[in-house]
């Protein structure tokens, strides 16, 4: 049995700076992709319905344009090959190659946002494009930008803490 | 201290179990029934089995071992055995080259079923035609307290409603199985409980325990819903039947499907209070629907029946309770066992019953508060700290919040001010801790220190709470330890028991600074004898080995290239069977106050703050504590206004977060967290567990708060909108009675057959039989 939805495409995806050639069904997740055919990890499947942020990823649509700097999105909702062409930045590329932590990871780290962490990448990922886009935002804008990922554990008050810690930490790291 | 697992995580490299993979890996799928009760009339697997790159296909026939499991009652079957008794069972497993094939398989497999009539009402299900060989009782409990038919002024009873709450961890159920070369199997899963799984996959599989190896792959979240066997033996039979490795991987709707959810319970109360407030007579009864296998619900009736006193001292008094069989989803352990059905039972009564009297939520509540030395209706005397009126006064310290604020209606904001209503309600819970009635609670853990490295062996599961830090932190403190591994999980040392019950800081926790101690004093033993020095005068201080208080030499550069080992265990004092001493190993005590802003028209509620203040015997690290007490609010909180697994004919009918909502970021309150601090008896540093009380009293405390926001009854969790905006609800019914001092006093007496039946709900009189 097949239809239209097993029918493979090829096509090229840049994931946390490696180029990568990709075949897969075109109906198949950019979540799946990355985690089945690239081995990529850092993405986890909470729910693979869009509804817990735990895949999320920062997929810049015309990697060439200097303005696009990408957008948070759940990768378990996109058809892989609509991304063809696209950067995908996962967990992976936020903190050093040597085990560094950026300011975002350092905050989750010290103020204890972090339990059973399944959700942390996703909430890492999306914290940085809100202080990438935003470096002093209002408790209000840290929960428009942070609600579409669940965290069952903590509360979110740690979460809440770290984000406002990281802002503090970039405010003041940047003259 | 920082969380040892802590930089891995925030980096996404810390390995779950969903990430797990070996070379020439098979995937195994189930396939489920969609009737919550039929007959199986033929199972035919041969299209299945002939499609390319299928391995396996399992049957309830192909299992080798012993088809039945289970916690408690072995009545649940691995595969469905002849007939399905609820809307998810198990009936086939399949292992293929990869998830896609396997599901294909599963479709391909002819199950055809006569369907039953589904017994969905828990009310009826103890006269119903039994559905199971066990029967339709899971346990019945009743007992009395001296007088049960005394009253006071006022009378005040209702009948409360809980409904069913998933635990909703975030990674789904994964795992992956591995033929071993003995012939046995070794399973790498996200579990609770090593060795539980050890024993019922030992059961299925026919092989000796110690052919089954069981170790921790990362865990995404437990809070109970991994206690349960679920596809630990599936993907075990298939990897011993393929000889490869099988790795399963559960999506989030079969995750509904599968694990256990919390009792959804119908709990009648009655209260009688004298004048000034003192509760002088309680009575109740309970049925939790415990859906089609039993589980741990045997052992969760008990709870939420013995803890309808709350924690308060009630002298006379008679309690009954029944967990049944229906085929509803079956239900198990949830983060708090019992006690939120409880606590949020009693809690609204305190309300009615101060209402009634004209009193303060908190002054009546302090004017009941259990002290030390009083004796629990079921027999068992507090004799440990008992902070009941300190949590009271703690919480009282704690100043409210301003008006204003985030609006109800999550994101949107949808509410208008104009029909914003703010209300404050108030809880006090008491929840027991480590397991009970008899149920050994122990853990064992070896520890090994060379060179200044201290490694911890120990069964304790990580599930997110911090096991891992606590561990480190022992070791730091007792050894001056620079580094410390705490090694994966495995069924190579003896039990720790469940990660469950607010327990594993005391059990393992203890069990590992024992090894700690006897690591010690070995290291210390070894120095005086090398220096000729009297060994009671040697301590570690700061990483150092000190001689009265000196610097000897640093604790790494002691005795270098040596390993000094040790293992210990710990076990609580023995508990009993009710009605025969100690139920349970101690108590823990929790007060809170919800504020609300309810728009009354919508009927959507906005927490705003909860203040608490819990007994915490001791804080050991207070971020992690910290983390336990908002997490634990919130997931009560979703219980109270959220959260309910909506279940029609037996059929789960939202097993999805777009459906099934537990609290975002937005949805979550402000927390303010305070402590009483009493250390608990033969526990180090007096340290006790955290975990479960914040859920429980959480529950109640914004129940409380929405109806101060509404003035409706509300006797229904979780709220829904069309409770407040259409008043859905039936008040207590209050009585003003003519007092009746007990005629007993004191006792404790267990009966034997039931008192009433289960379903009778509405046609109690005030007054008393």
């Amino acid at each position: 049995m097949s239809s239209e939805a097993d029918e493979s495409v090829t096509f090229s995806l840049t994931v946390d700076g490696a180029a990568h050639e990709v075949t897969a069904p075109w109906s198949e997740s950019l979540l799946t992709v990355l985690r089945e055919r690239l081995g990529v990890r850092g993405p986890k499947t909470g729910c693979a319905h869009g509804r817990c942020g735990a895949c999320a990823v920062r997929v810049a649509f015309e990697p060439d344009r200097a303005d696009d700097d990408g957008h948070v999105l759940c990768s378990c909702l996109l058809p892989a090959a609509t991304a063809a062409g696209c950067s995908v930045r996962t967990i992976a590329s936020i903190g050093g190659p040597d085990g560094e932590l950026s300011d975002v990871q350092e905050a989750f780290l010290a103020e204890g946002a972090v339990q059973c962490g399944i959700c942390t990448a996703g909430f890492v990922t999306a914290a940085t494009e809100l202080l990438d886009t935003d470096p002093d935002p209002t408790r209000e804008q840290i929960e428009a930008a942070l609600y579409g990922n669940l965290c069952r554990c903590t509360g979110y008050g740690r979460i809440v803490a770290a984000v406002e810690t990281a802002a503090r930490t970039r405010r003041e790291a940047t003259p | 201290m920082r969380r040892p697992d802590g930089q891995a995580k925030v980096r996404g490299e810390f390995s779950y179990a969903g990430d797990l993979h070996a070379e020439g890996m098979l995937h195994g799928v189930t396939l489920r029934s969609p009737h919550p009760h039929a007959r199986l009339l033929r199972i035919d697997t041969a299209a299945a089995r002939a499609l390319p790159g299928v391995h396996a296909v399992l049957t309830a026939a192909d299992v080798p071992g012993d088809l039945h499991f289970g916690l408690t009652l072995r009545d649940e079957p691995v595969l469905a055995d002849g007939v399905v008794r609820y809307a998810g069972e198990p009936v086939a497993v399949v292992a293929a080259i990869d998830p896609r094939t396997a599901r294909r398989a599963a479709r391909a497999i002819v199950v055809e079923y006569e369907p039953l009539p589904a017994q969905t009402d828990p009310t009826l299900a103890a006269d119903a035609e039994p559905l199971h060989a066990e029967g339709n009782v899971y346990r019945h409990l009743a007992y009395e307290c001296g007088d049960p038919r005394a009253r006071g002024v006022v009378t005040v009873e209702n009948t409360y409603r809980i409904g069913m709450q998933d635990p909703a961890f975030l990674a789904p159920e994964a795992g992956m199985a591995t033929p071993t070369a003995d012939g046995g199997v070794r399973l790498e899963v996200a579990t609770q409980w090593l060795h539980s799984d050890q024993r019922q996959i030992a059961w299925a599989t026919g092989l000796p325990p110690e052919k089954v190896q069981v170790v921790l792959a990362g865990v995404g979240g437990a809070f109970g819903g991994r206690e349960d066997v679920t596809l630990h033996t599936h993907a075990c039979l298939l990897a011993l039947a393929t000889g490869r490795p099988v790795k399963m991987e559960y999506t989030r709707e079969e995750s509904f499907l599968a694990h256990r959810q919390r009792h959804p319970g119908t709990i009648w109360l009655r209260h009688s209070a004298d004048a000034s407030g003192r509760v002088v007579s309680v009575e109740g009864r309970v049925v939790l629907d415990g859906g089609a296998y039993a589980s741990t619900s045997p052992v969760v009736i008990a709870n939420t029946v013995t803890l309808l006193q709350g924690p308060y001292r009630v002298d006379n008094g008679r309690f009954e309770g029944w967990s049944v069989r229906t085929n509803n989803p079956s239900c198990g352990a949830m983060r708090g066992f019992g006690v939120p059905q409880a606590a949020f039972a009693h809690e609204s009564q305190m309300d009615a019953l101060a209402a009634a009297l004209d009193l303060d939520p908190l002054e009546i509540r302090l004017r009941n508060a259990l002290r030390r030395g009083d004796t629990a209706t079921f027999g068992q005397r507090f004799t440990q700290p008992t902070p009941v009126r300190e949590v009271i006064e703690g919480l009282r310290a704690v100043p409210l919040p301003p008006a204003g604020g985030k609006l109800p209606g999550g994101v949107g904001r949808a509410s208008s001010p104009g029909s914003v209503r703010r209300g404050v309600g108030y809880a006090v819970t008491m929840k027991n801790l480590a397991f009970s009635e008899g149920h050994v609670d122990e853990s064992t853990a070896t520890v090994s220190l060379r060179d200044g490295h201290a490694t911890v062996h120990c069964a304790c599961a990580e599930v997110g709470q911090g096991f891992v830090t606590v561990a480190e932190q022992v070791a730091r403190t007792v050894l001056g330890a620079d580094t410390v591994t705490v090694t994966q999980p495995d069924t190579l040392i003896a039990s720790a028991g469940s990660t469950s019950a607010s327990r594993q800081t005391m059990a393992s926790g203890t069990a590992v600074h024992r090894a700690c101690v006897a690591v010690r004093d070995r290291l210390l033993a070894r120095v005086a004898r090398e220096r000729g020095l009297d060994a009671g005068l040697l301590s570690i201080q700061d990483g150092a080995v000190t001689c009265d208080g000196t610097p000897l030499v640093d604790v790494a550069a002691a005795t270098p290239g040596h390993t000094v080992r040790a293992t210990e265990h710990f076990a609580h004092p023995p508990t009993t069977a009710l009605g025969q001493g100690d139920v349970y190993v101690g108590f823990a005590f929790s007060a809170q106050r919800a504020v609300v802003d309810v728009d009354v028209e919508l009927g959507l509620v906005s927490v705003v703050q909860i203040a608490s203040c819990q007994d915490v015997g001791t804080v050991v690290n207070p971020t992690q504590l910290l983390g336990q007490i908002e997490g634990g609010i919130v997931q009560g909180m979703g219980l109270a206004v959220m959260e309910e697994v909506v279940v029609v004919d037996g059929h789960i009918t939202n097993p999805e977060f777009q459906d099934y909502l537990i609290p975002t970021i937005v949805d979550a309150p402000e927390v303010v967290s305070v402590y009483v601090t009493d250390p608990q008896p033969g526990m180090p540093h007096g340290w006790k567990g955290v975990g479960e009380p914040p859920l429980c009293t959480a529950v109640p405390a914004v129940a409380a708060a929405v109806r101060d926001a509404t003035g409706l009854p509300l006797p229904s969790v979780p709220i829904r909108p069309e409770h407040i905006a259409l008043g859905i609800g039936t008040p207590p019914t209050v009585t003003r009675t003519t007092p009746r001092p007990p005629a007993t006093t004191g006792g404790t007496a267990l009966s034997e057959e039931p008192a009433d039946r289960p379903g009778t709900w509405e046609s109690e009189g005030a007054a008393g039989h």
